[in-house]
Parts: C-alpha cells; sequence; structure tokens
C-alpha cells in the first residue's frame, strides 16, 4: 500500500511523536510549514487520535481523524518514504505520510493550478498553504474554535502587534503568518515582495526597549530572535488565536 | 538613422540580457581554492563542539547573521561585525571567539556569504556535508536575479553521472538536488551549483 514505507522507520517515527511530540520536522525547502504547525496542535490536544490514525492510514490505506476522512491518491502513497535531502525528514516515514496525506487533502487557492501531486511537488505550490486553508484545517482537524486577523497580501489592523500578542499568549495558542524572507534574507537584494512565506507557532514574546525577543516553534524545535517593533510589525501577515 | 538604429540594438540587447547576471570568474573554486578550503576546514572544526551557522547578510560584508543552534533552542542574532555584543554574545554561550572571528574575517576576504553544515542520510544513517555560498562579481542587468556560487564539501567521495551531475549513490543514475539544486563536480567530494539564493 505505502511501497516507501519501511515499517521500522514508520513505528520508530511514531514511537517519537508520542515521546517528543514537538519533534515534528517538516523538512528542509519543502512547502510543508503549515503542516509543520498544525501538528504541532494536534499534538497539543490529542496525540493518541494521531497515532491510531495514522496506524489505521499505514494498515488501510484510508482512515478518519476527527471525523474527516483521509483516502490519499496512488501518487502519494508512492511517494510517502522516498523524500530525499530534507533532513531528518528522509528517516521519519510517518511523518512523510502525514504531510503528504494533509497536503493531498486539504487545497486552497495558492494550490488551484497544481492539484495533483507530481515527484518533487513537496517543495511546490502543491503543497502550499494560505491562511484561510490554515484556519480551516486548524479548525477542523482541532475542534477549536480559531480567530484570525490579517490576510495573505495585506497586513492585521492591529496597532500595538506586541501588546495585542502578548495579551493573548498566556490563554491561547497563538500562530503567526510571517514572510520570513525579512528575517531570514536569502538574497542581498533590497526590494523583496511583501509576502507572507511561513508558519509558526509563538511561544514567548518579551519587549526590552524598542527590541522584542520572539521565541517560536517551528522545524521541529524552538528559535529564539530579537526584531525591533518596526519588523515585527512588517513581517506579521496573520495572527491565528487558538482556543487552548 | 545610424545613431537610431545603434539604439535600437542597444535596446534589444538590454532587454534579451534582463534576465541573465553573468558571473565574470567562471573558475571561483580554483582562484580561490585555498581561502576556501581553509573555511571549510576551520569550519569543520568549530562546529561539531557548539553547532552554529554564519551569513552575511549586507553586500559589504558587515553585518553577521548567527544562528547557535543546540538540541533545544536555536538562537538567531544580528550584529555588526565590529560590535562589541558579538563577542560577549559568543562568549556568553561558550563559543569559541577568537575561532569564529578568525572565520568571519576569512568570509569577508573571500566573498564567502554563508556557511552551514547538513544531515543526509545514506541507507538511513545520518551523513553531513558542509555548504558554502560565495558571492561572486558579477555583471547584472535591470530585473536580473542575484547570482551566487554555492559549493557542497561532502566528507566522503560522491558518485556523478557524464555530465558531471551529482548523483543520488553509485547504483542510482537519479540526479541528486540539494535544496532543489543540481550540483556540478568539481572534485570526488566538492561540488557546485550557481543559485539565485545565497540559503
Amino acid at each position: 500500500m505505502w511501497p516507501n514505507v519501511k515499517p521500522r522507520l514508520f513505528y520508530d517515527n511514531l514511537k517519537l511523536n508520542l515521546e517528543d511530540p514537538k519533534s515534528f520536522y517538516p523538512g528542509r525547502s519543502t512547502n510543508f510549514c503549515a503542516y509543520g504547525a498544525l501538528s504541532y496542535l494536534v499534538m497539543e490536544r490529542d496525540p493518541l487520535a494521531y497515532v491510531k490514525f495514522m496506524n489505521e492510514l499505514y494498515d488501510k490505506g484510508e482512515a478518519s481523524f476527527n471525523n474527516k476522512h483521509f483516502k490519499p491518491s496512488k501518487a502519494v502513497m508512492d511517494a510517502a518514504g522516498s523524500l530525499k535531502f530534507k533532513g531528518v525528514l528522509d528517516i521519519r516515514h510517518a511523518e512523510q505520510m502525514w504531510f503528504l496525506a494533509l497536503a493531498d487533502k486539504y487545497k486552497g487557492y495558492l494550490n488551484f493550478f497544481d492539484k495533483k501531486f507530481d515527484e518533487g511537488d513537496e517543495n511546490t505550490f502543491w503543497a502550499a498553504t494560505n491562511l484561510a486553508k490554515f484556519d480551516r484545517m486548524v479548525s477542523k482537524l482541532c475542534g477549536v474554535h480559531v480567530e484570525a486577523v490579517g490576510s495573505d497580501l495585506i497586513k492585521p489592523w492591529v496597532k500595538d502587534t506586541y501588546r495585542y500578542l502578548s495579551k493573548r499568549i498566556d490563554s491561547n495558542i497563538v500562530s503567526l503568518y510571517i514572510n520570513n524572507r525579512i528575517i531570514h534574507k536569502k538574497n542581498h537584494d533590497k526590494i523583496k515582495f511583501s509576502i507572507p512565506t511561513h508558519f509558526i507557532i509563538l511561544r514567548q514574546i518579551r519587549k526590552e526597549g524598542n527590541m522584542i525577543t520572539l521565541r517560536y516553534w517551528d522545524y521541529g524545535g524552538e528559535t529564539e530572535m530579537q526584531v525591533s517593533s518596526r519588523t515585527l510589525k512588517k513581517i506579521i501577515f496573520g495572527i491565528i488565536t487558538i482556543d487552548k | 538613422m545610424t545613431g537610431h538604429r545603434s539604439l535600437i540594438f542597444i535596446s534589444c540587447s538590454l532587454l534579451a540580457a534582463s534576465c541573465s547576471t553573468k558571473i565574470i570568474s567562471t573558475n571561483i573554486y580554483q582562484e580561490h581554492k585555498e581561502d576556501l578550503d581553509n573555511i571549510e576546514r576551520r569550519y569543520e572544526k568549530l562546529n561539531p563542539a557548539n553547532h552554529f551557522s554564519l551569513a552575511f547578510t549586507d553586500e559589504k560584508f558587515n553585518i553577521v547573521s548567527v544562528e547557535m543552534i543546540t538540541d533545544t533552542l536555536t538562537r538567531i542574532y544580528e550584529f555588526n561585525v565590529n560590535e562589541q555584543r558579538l563577542a560577549d554574545t559568543l562568549l556568553t554561550y561558550n563559543y569559541d571567539t577568537a575561532g569564529i572571528y578568525y572565520l568571519i574575517r576569512k568570509m569577508q576576504q573571500t566573498k564567502v556569504t554563508w556557511i552551514n553544515s547538513f544531515d543526509y542520510y545514506v541507507n538511513d544513517q545520518p551523513q553531513q556535508l558542509i555548504i558554502l555560498s560565495i558571492k561572486p562579481v558579477t555583471v547584472r542587468y535591470i530585473f536580473s536575479p542575484p547570482k551566487y556560487v554555492a559549493l557542497a564539501y561532502f566528507r566522503t567521495a560522491q558518485s556523478f553521472d557524464a555530465k558531471g551531475r551529482l548523483l543520488d549513490s553509485r547504483r542510482t543514475k537519479e540526479v541528486r538536488k540539494i535544496k532543489g539544486q543540481v550540483f556540478y563536480k568539481i572534485t570526488d567530494r566538492i561540488c557546485y551549483t550557481i543559485t539565485d539564493k545565497y540559503r
């Protein structure tokens, strides 16, 4: 059913997911970051449901999660276990199945021209996620109330971003849809497209003078970085508040 | 009339060339071999003790972004290389301050804009390679993307096809892409690609 998924790597991965739920790694150079953030939220709420779902998906090729039925396409089933050069995702065959199955099932307007999986599509628009699609996935798979401000092109109308975030972070889980190209530059061009590229889970935020220290989860671990108030406002396109 | 023709010719040439950036040197690795290999060796020595990566985020190589990576937390800070804060931070987190300063100076001199190490897997076993990107001298037209030369240093000899493209393994003819790029042979364990992103 899953010709390239190795049973040992699959079960080792599930065990790791249970023991260390924050270790989900969406892979280097993929467009799986939204599914990574979603995994964080799923594991916060119901890790056993995830394991049960994955076992059923592995055994039968189809399964339901929170009453949402998944039956991945043959192309996706063939690809799972064969993704390479994505860092530790190479040997995490359960996570490969999970991310591919999510990208195969949930579609937004960014996927309009590339709905069918072809080799290498984990890095393309086939796997991309816009803000509304992310909100929909979180709401349906986690069964929680999701409140979002912002959009894919226009930044949220929030007067004081720091205050807005710090007010929500204690009683909710906060996810951010950010333009990662500003804080993680990839070329020296001064003019950059102002578009969001990355989903993260905000873990902590604090302010000293004009500098704001963010601690966030993505790619299987936490990252701490300092930005100015102006940069913080510049990078955030979506603030997603999720009930704890 | 001739003036008009020249103007049209120049305009057409500029338009035709507007999509490509030309790298002046065709042999950057050989020209800077000693310095580049030295940077890679120095990084390879420093990195295992305390994992880190360095990137110059400005064109003048004055602003360095340091990623200090542990199992539980990655800290990303940006410094002007002359700031005392850089040394203080490296000391605070027990990095080899002198070693990293030496690396920074060498990277500035050789125009190496980024250095990092990557995990990859062969037969499910972890392997490591080091990638560094060089900012070459280019002729750049309006709207053309920037160009960088990325070098990948493997620890062991790799397989290449007749066109010099890096392969997945000796047993397959599958071309191995790193960050979506095809790499070409320089030596058995070093290969390169031209890319519009330095990392």
